[in-house]
């Protein structure tokens, strides 16, 4: 049995949306006391497919529209109907709670880049990468040029975290918590902000702003609304709260 | 247990509205799992494959940006970029082979003189000189 979310019981199943697998499993809720479970059949082999991580992706965006969702990490799979039942009556108070902190909220998330765009400008003002570079001139060879390219390559890193910084600074104001995102090849930060439904466009728009004035320094990509992955206890066991990553 | 999971290609690759693509990360890798159920295996799933503009910490990355780094050389004395600096950048852009990439550059280089009005003796005084010695030095290695 898939595993999506769990919604309170009263939460209804979005129309028109289906689960994982080929053909597309149906979904179902499953009650147990005040809170449900949205699950399909797991299909037979589950792989980290396009397909399947949209369908898992999108079924709880789309019921994240109509209420709180604490969304599963992909790919959980119980084994029967009645273990789902065990855990969410385990579970019901702090799901409850989460449930309620998580309403009328999304998350939204950030990732910055280096880019090579502000090669020119580091050359300019770094003071370490020119004298690197007119020494590798003087005497060119490997080792003067990977002392330069290292150089080189801390410095764009540099420029870009401290574009992340200014983003941080601007964008912290308008969420109600940020999470930090796991590490990514090439992203010098990768952070998630709980935002308000309603605060949504705002923080958009001046993500959009920030991405636009730092482009020389950085690549400022966001993404979201999405539903709140990085705002829930990482995992449930033995009954046991854990404190969401904060 | 964990069922094997096999890497696809068509999981990550194509961005579709900006959403999946570039959060992937996040829904492999948050969320919540419930430590008695089954969890799909992704060992060998390479989390997100961005396309990286760079990826920092390999020494051919650092040797190229020494590369685009000398090539920025002249633009520094000259605050902006000049045409001949944008013809040698072409030339040392798109060419494969090194023959062929010798040729250009030169090629790019008696322009750069020509709309410069800057011969070997000419230049940006004895710096410039002896900078463009070293880089055709660095040529003929």
């Amino acid at each position: 049995m898939y595993v999506y979310g769990i919604i309170r019981a009263g939460h209804e199943l979005p129309p028109g949306r289906q689960g994982v697998g080929s053909p597309p499993a149906r979904l179902r809720k499953l009650c147990e006391r005040s809170l449900a479970a949205v699950v399909s059949e797991a299909p037979d082999s589950l792989l980290a497919r396009r397909r399947d991580l949209l369908a898992h992706q999108e079924t709880l965006l789309a019921l994240a529209d109509e209420g709180p969702v604490l969304p599963m990490r992909f790919g959980v799979v119980s084994p029967d109907e009645s273990a789902v039942a065990k855990r969410l009556a385990e579970g019901e108070q702090e799901h409850l709670d989460t449930l309620e902190r998580l309403a009328g909220r999304l998350e939204m998330n950030l990732k910055v880049f280096s880019v090579e765009d502000g090669l020119a400008d580091l050359v300019r003002e770094d003071a370490t990468v020119r004298r690197l570079r007119e020494a590798a001139q003087r005497r060119p060879g490997y080792e003067a040029s990977v002392r330069l390219g290292e150089a080189v390559a801390a410095g764009l890193q540099r420029r870009a975290a401290a574009a992340a910084a200014e983003a941080l600074r601007l964008l912290t104001p308008l969420s109600e918590a940020t999470a930090p995102g796991p590490d990514v090849p090439g992203c010098v930060r990768n952070i998630s902000f709980l935002v308000p439904r309603h605060a949504v466009d705002a923080f958009r728009s001046e993500a959009t702003r920030c991405a636009t004035r730092l482009v020389s320094h950085a690549e400022v990509r966001v993404s979201g609304p999405l539903p709140c992955f990085s705002f829930v206890p990482a995992a449930t066991h033995d009954g046991a709260p854990a404190a969401a990553g904060h | 247990m964990t069922v094997p999971t096999v890497y696809r290609d068509d999981a990550c690759l194509q961005p579709r509205t900006g959403t999946l693509y570039d959060v992937i990360d996040i829904i492999l890798d948050r969320g919540m799992v419930i430590d008695v159920f089954l969890r799909v295996s992704l060992v060998g799933i390479e989390i997100v494959k961005v396309d990286i503009r760079i990826v920092i910490a390999s020494v051919d990355t650092y040797l190229r940006f020494a590369e685009v780094c000398n090539r920025i050389d002249l633009e520094t004395d000259a605050h902006s970029r000049t045409l001949p600096d944008f013809i040698e950048g072409m030339s040392r852009g798109g060419v494969k082979h090194r023959a062929e990439r010798k040729a250009v550059r030169g090629a790019g280089s008696k322009v750069k003189e020509a709309v410069t009005g800057k011969g070997d003796n000419g230049g940006n005084g004895g710096n410039g000189g002896s900078r463009r010695k070293s880089r055709r030095k660095d040529e003929e290695d």
